[in-house]
């Protein structure tokens, strides 16, 4: 039998609970999901406006920049922010217009939906970046 | 009626003090049609006296015996066992998340209290007030007579800001049944004390939508849709006192 | 325990919260615009030195792309900042991040716009 672990309520050192979603519905998944993407892109973001200073320094450092990312450890890491990028925008949508009073009893489905629309973005993405 | 009797483990949090909080497990021989409530009663009655609880009417308008039955929050009186397990399952009954723990399963609510009271919570509406759960917004109806009322639907028994993710890492979120009751009282019904209240990184803005409070809530308040409306309440009443 | 603010905290209102998700929208429709002109101007990707070049080149493009930076780090900056509120920090320590923040981004945008001057004057 496990044993509880000691928590403060209402404290910042809970915050790896906003990802934890287990036995909650679809909307804390959301909302566990969108800020986790959220933290991703944001951390992508910077690193992309970073890379793009190769472009400054002239077409050699262009040119190796560009093999470097050709790696499959890169590749892969592109198809997560795609990943990312299409749940984090498609759920934003529906945050805006649940927030503008639109829906707000569909919400759940259009999660659902928004999710599945999410993952068949993700899969054409991925054939379209795994196959040459 | 033949008595089907279940043995069900129940693991129960216990915490007295500022001591570390444990699970006790206590093998109950229930009916399946009794609700969690009726075990955790026998469970003091018969095995540990030290046992701390809320319960009251036991029909769910009170609002006392809100607990996690699984890591969900559940009003325990219309709880009943054989919806959330079966003959020589486990059920685990924790106390409310984000609310300070007394004893046991015993949490202190006092500052949702305080807040609601503060947002001028009313625990009664007059009958043509009260909209349908679903409905997409209140139509105040202003020439009918209002000597009828009902109580309100809020039971203000805690679930939903033990459901809701924000309250996790901060005490100042007012939560979603005091920005439910702020919606319900309307803010153009309310001081400029409630509007600021509302009107903050603590109120309406603060909600992340994650529906988690619509989907615990006995009761049918519906507060997700409650803080989206009261958004919509504040931006007209900031725009009614600018241009008057 | 009680501790009620006599004033409440201001963190964040109507205005930051409708910059949130103004420029949400906003970067759905710029992301795309972004991602469809690449793929018009070069369908194999900007492959080579000269060819980013010739695409920023283009006045329109380069409006497109600064527009797309500035919607994309204040929605990015904004986002942190609902995060950084939801662990309750202490006013000075809010403050201390809002500066971080409006440093972050206000630095990307020069940076930006200096790094496609750079571009184009290779041109």
């Amino acid at each position: 039998m496990a044993t509880p672990a000691k928590t403060e309520p209402n404290s910042p050192r809970n915050f790896l609970k906003w990802f934890d979603a287990r036995w909650r519905d679809s909307g804390m998944w959301a909302f566990a999901l969108n800020r986790l993407t959220a933290i991703g892109l944001t951390f992508y973001l910077f690193l992309h406006l970073g890379v793009l200073s190769t472009l400054a320094r002239g077409p050699e450092a262009y040119g190796s920049f560009l093999q470097l990312i050709k790696s499959p450890v890169f590749v892969f890491g592109e198809f997560l922010v795609v990943i990312a990028g299409l749940y984090h925008g498609l759920n934003g949508i529906r945050i805006v217009l649940t927030s503008f009073g639109i829906a707000v009893p569909y919400q759940k489905q259009l999660f659902y939906v928004l999710f599945l629309l999410a993952v068949i973005g993700s899969v054409i993405f991925g054939i379209r970046m795994f196959t040459v | 009626m033949a008595e089907n009797k279940w043995t069900v483990n129940f693991e129960i949090y216990r915490q007295k003090g500022q001591g570390a909080p444990k699970f006790e497990t206590f093998a109950m021989e229930v009916r399946p049609d009794e609700y969690v409530i009726d075990a955790v009663e026998r469970i003091w009655a018969f095995h540990d006296r030290t046992l701390t609880y809320r319960h009251a009417c036991h029909h769910s308008t009170c609002g006392a015996c809100g607990m996690r039955v699984n890591g969900v929050e559940k009003l325990t009186c219309i709880t009943a066992i054989q919806s959330i397990t079966r003959n020589g399952g486990t059920v685990r009954v924790e106390p409310l998340r984000n609310f300070p723990v007394v004893s046991d399963l015993v949490v202190d609510m006092g500052k949702m209290y305080t807040r609601l009271e503060q947002v001028g919570f009313r625990t009664t509406v007059p009958l043509n007030e009260a909209p349908p759960p679903d409905s997409q917004g209140i139509q105040r109806d202003r020439g009918a007579s209002t000597e009828l009322e009902r109580l309100v639907d809020c039971i203000e028994c805690g679930m939903c800001i033990s459901a809701c993710p924000v309250p996790l890492t901060t005490p100042d979120y007012l939560g979603p049944a005091v920005l439910a009751g702020a919606q319900h009282r309307g803010l153009n019904q309310s001081s400029a004390q409630v509007l600021a209240l509302v009107d903050s990184s603590d109120g309406v803005w603060r909600c992340h939508s994650a529906y988690e409070c619509t989907a615990v809530c006995p009761s049918s308040v519906e507060p997700a849709w409650r803080i989206m409306d009261l958004r919509k309440q504040v931006v007209k009443e900031r725009f009614k006192r600018i241009y008057g | 325990m009680l501790s009620e603010k006599s004033v409440p905290k201001t963190g964040e209102n109507v205005w930051i919260w409708l910059l949130k998700i103004v420029t949400g929208v906003l970067v759905i429709a710029l992301l795309f615009t972004h991602l469809v002109i690449n793929h018009l101007v070069a369908p194999e990707g900007l492959l080579t030195y000269q060819e980013v070049v010739a695409y920023l080149s283009n006045p329109l493009v380069a409006v497109m792309e600064m527009s797309f930076l500035v919607i994309v780090v204040s929605h990015a900056l904004v986002g942190t900042r609902s995060i950084v509120l939801d662990l309750n920090p202490s006013r000075g320590l809010l403050r201390l991040v809002d500066g971080l923040l409006l440093l972050v981004g206000v630095a990307s945008v020069v940076y930006g716009v200096w790094l496609v001057q750079v571009i184009i004057s290779q041109g």
